[in-house]
């Protein structure tokens, strides 16, 4: 268990905010990465993401509190990056990318930090603005989210040794990827329910002519 | 025995209390009173306005009504109802008890004349009753029982040789123009002036195509467009005029969104439309289901209330919107049914004192509807607003409160005038539950600026004496440092 929180893990984490290219050069070729460490940003992120939207001061606030619901959300931001996971996966194998599983997952769970680190700070200063300050708030969440993205394509980029044109591209077939991930699953899921159904009508009718 | 007495007493207390829920409960208003709530939620609240007597027709002497259409309440009281399947104008004394008058002849120059299927009436400001004879197709103005004017086959190269005028429902301002809503006129309003002469189209809406639309449009064959919705204007359907001259006209929007306009007397649109844009009765419209209850609000009558309100009917659901100056929705009442009450196929709305009256085509009968306390706060508090006496409408919205404390508006008002007051916390919770962010925000910034003021001392010394603090540290345990590494690796307890 030591092995995945060390000093060190943490230093490369955190360095990837610095100099994105070579930690995660470091990440894939030198195994200083840590999958443990990505799973707790993505966790981290989707609590503060939750947390901001319940207790964001009220003049940024436009979310009804009747509509939040945290276990939902944290769900759905794991579910969302695990699908980039294995379409990314799915498409870099094929591609000539270099990156294991792990690296995907790392690089996926360290690029959360930025705006996970931001959005801590963002959601207390919300409660010290007014209309007028509003768009610091916003500017400020609006760094993150570009912070977020532009290691998201740099860590895919490092990890998988392409230029940035076949990232790119192999973004959007990522895309393309999780729909069809998307639409299988659905299949699958409505064929399993049908055949739940059959042997069930079978069980009935067996229990209601015995 | 004692525990059983008392457990009989308990179980006889219940069934009594459940027996008189229950006859509270039928005792109770036959529809929902609601209105929307800043996320467009519907919020349940007391009933503003409930169901009077129901007048047929039958009790005023008259004989019961058959198909009436129109109705008009004038400035002295008087009720106007355009009975149209007995071709007669009904007139009720402001009591809606007696008759004034009943009209189905009139002198037409020396002859009796009389009125094919009547379905508008209004009263001008200098006492001429205006009728919209739909199947004579023709408005006549009478003074009392005699013809003062006639409107009819209106002449203009804009209407095209073979033009049928029908006219519906009419309206007249204080300069004497007559605004006439006509069958199967997209083109607007058509007004004329004091001698009846055509002048032009009034308040015309402009037909919006979407791009997705016009693209679906341009893939279809010749038969397919022939076979799709046409993109016409949508048609007015009520008129009212309110006392500054502004004609309020309802038209039925299929998109839902703006049902009502206020026109200035050049035809433009200067409605206001409120916080979230929205003017057109229901927000929430069922969509998916092929009811006939389903769909956007089909708004057919407007009718002005004074100070600012209007109110408008619903025929989809039987439901009638009031409105404040501001666009606000206040309340929604109103409902389909065979109970007393509820509609079946309302037509018109007009507006009396303390009350609303509607007309319903199938029961054939005036519906009232009595003003309850909870709608007489709320009517009260908006018109005080109207006048700008603030002080005087809080009091009102504090009473609303008490009957409805989630009521925005009310709670939106009161923080505004602790705004006013100075009063910034509590000015900020109650605009807070008003969803009033523009006026929070500055409750907020005063309440922010005087905490700032009266810390600022101890703050400015605390960080000053604090940077201070941290220099000397550092360089007291820099020199410490310098000492141990001059030492030479000498004692470290140093």
């Amino acid at each position: 268990m030591r092995k995945y929180f060390t000093r060190e893990h943490l230093g490369y984490m955190f360095g990837v905010l610095v100099r994105p290219i070579d930690s995660f050069y470091e990440i894939r070729y030198r195994d200083k990465g840590s999958v443990p460490l990505a799973v707790i940003c993505v966790f981290v992120l989707s609590a503060l993401f939750t947390i901001n939207r319940i207790f964001a001061g009220f003049v940024v606030n436009d979310v009804n509190p009747r509509t939040i619901d945290g276990i939902e959300e944290m769900s759905a931001f794991f579910l969302i990056l695990a699908l980039f996971c294995i379409g990314n996966w799915a498409v870099t194998v094929l591609m000539e990318g270099e990156g294991r599983m792990r690296d995907i997952i790392t690089v996926a769970g360290y690029a959360m930090l930025p705006i996970a680190l931001i959005l801590g700070p963002a959601t207390i200063l919300s409660r010290f603005i007014s209309l007028e300050e509003a768009a610091f708030y916003h500017i400020l969440i609006g760094i993150g989210i570009a912070w977020t993205a532009v290691l998201m394509l740099i860590g895919v980029m490092t990890v998988h040794n392409y230029t940035l044109l076949k990232t790119l591209i192999t973004l959007v077939l990522t895309f393309i990827t999780i729909l069809l991930l998307v639409f299988i699953g659905l299949l699958v899921l409505d064929l399993l329910n049908q055949i739940y159904r059959f042997f069930y009508s079978i069980y009935t009718e067996l229990v209601f002519r015995f | 025995m004692k525990a059983k007495r008392i457990a009989a007493i308990i179980l006889l207390v219940i069934i009594v209390a459940a027996v008189a829920s229950e006859a509270a409960l039928a005792t109770s208003v036959p529809y929902d009173t609601y209105t929307y709530d800043y996320w467009g939620f519907i919020v349940y609240t007391p009933a503003a306005y409930i169901p009077g007597e129901s007048i047929s027709g039958v009790s005023l002497g008259t004989g019961t009504f058959n198909d009436p259409q129109g109705i008009f309440a004038a400035p002295d009281g008087a009720v106007y109802i355009a009975d149209t399947g007995n071709n007669r104008i009904v007139v009720l004394e402001p009591d809606l008890h007696t008759v004034r008058d009943v009209i189905s002849t009139f002198d037409n120059n020396g002859t009796e004349d009389s009125f094919n299927r009547p379905r508008g009436v209004t009263v001008s400001p200098d006492g001429l009753i205006y009728i919209a004879d739909t199947e004579n197709r023709r408005v006549v103005a009478l003074d009392g029982t005699t013809l003062v004017k006639t409107i009819r086959d209106p002449e203009a190269e804009l209407l095209g040789e073979n033009f049928d005028f029908v006219p519906l429902k009419v309206a007249v301002d204080f300069a004497g123009r007559v605004f006439v809503i006509a069958r199967n006129m997209f083109q607007g309003i058509m007004t004329f002036n004091q001698d009846g002469e055509f002048v032009g189209f009034y308040g015309t809406i402009n037909v919006n195509i979407t791009l997705w639309q016009r693209f679906w449009r341009a893939l279809s064959t010749q038969e397919q467009r022939a076979r799709q919705q046409q993109f016409i204007p949508t048609e007015f359907t009520g008129l009212d005029v309110d006392p500054m001259g502004f004609i309020f006209a309802s038209n039925i929007d299929m998109a839902g969104e703006q049902a009502v306009r206020r026109l200035n007397p050049n035809g433009e649109d200067v409605i206001r439309r409120g916080e979230n844009e929205h003017l057109g009765g229901d927000l929430l419209m069922f969509p998916f289901s092929d009811s006939p209850y389903s769909g956007p609000s089909n708004i057919i009558d407007v009718a002005y209330r004074g100070k600012g309100m209007y109110s408008l009917l619903d025929s989809r659901r039987g439901r009638i919107f009031t409105y404040d100056r501001e666009g606000n929705l206040l309340y929604v009442f109103g409902g389909m049914g065979q109970q007393a009450g509820t509609f079946r196929q309302p037509t018109a709305i007009a507006v009396q004192e303390g009350r609303i009256l509607a007309l319903d085509a199938i029961r054939n009968e005036l519906i009232i509807f009595e003003q309850t306390l909870y709608g007489e706060l709320i009517n009260r508090a908006v018109s005080l607003r109207y006048d700008g006496d603030e002080a005087l409408a809080v009091e009102t919205w504090r009473e609303v409160l008490i009957l409805n404390e989630n009521l925005e508006l009310a709670n939106a008002g009161i923080g505004k005038a602790y705004l006013t007051a100075g009063d910034n916390i509590n000015a900020m919770r109650y605009l807070e539950l008003g969803m009033d962010r523009h006026h929070y925000s500055i409750a907020f910034r005063r309440y922010r600026n005087d905490i700032l003021k009266d810390n600022i001392g101890w703050m400015l010394t605390v960080m000053v004496a604090g940077i201070f603090g941290f220099v000397v540290l550092r360089a007291l345990r820099r020199r410490r440092h310098k000492d141990v590494i001059d030492d030479g690796g000498g004692t470290m307890d140093a």
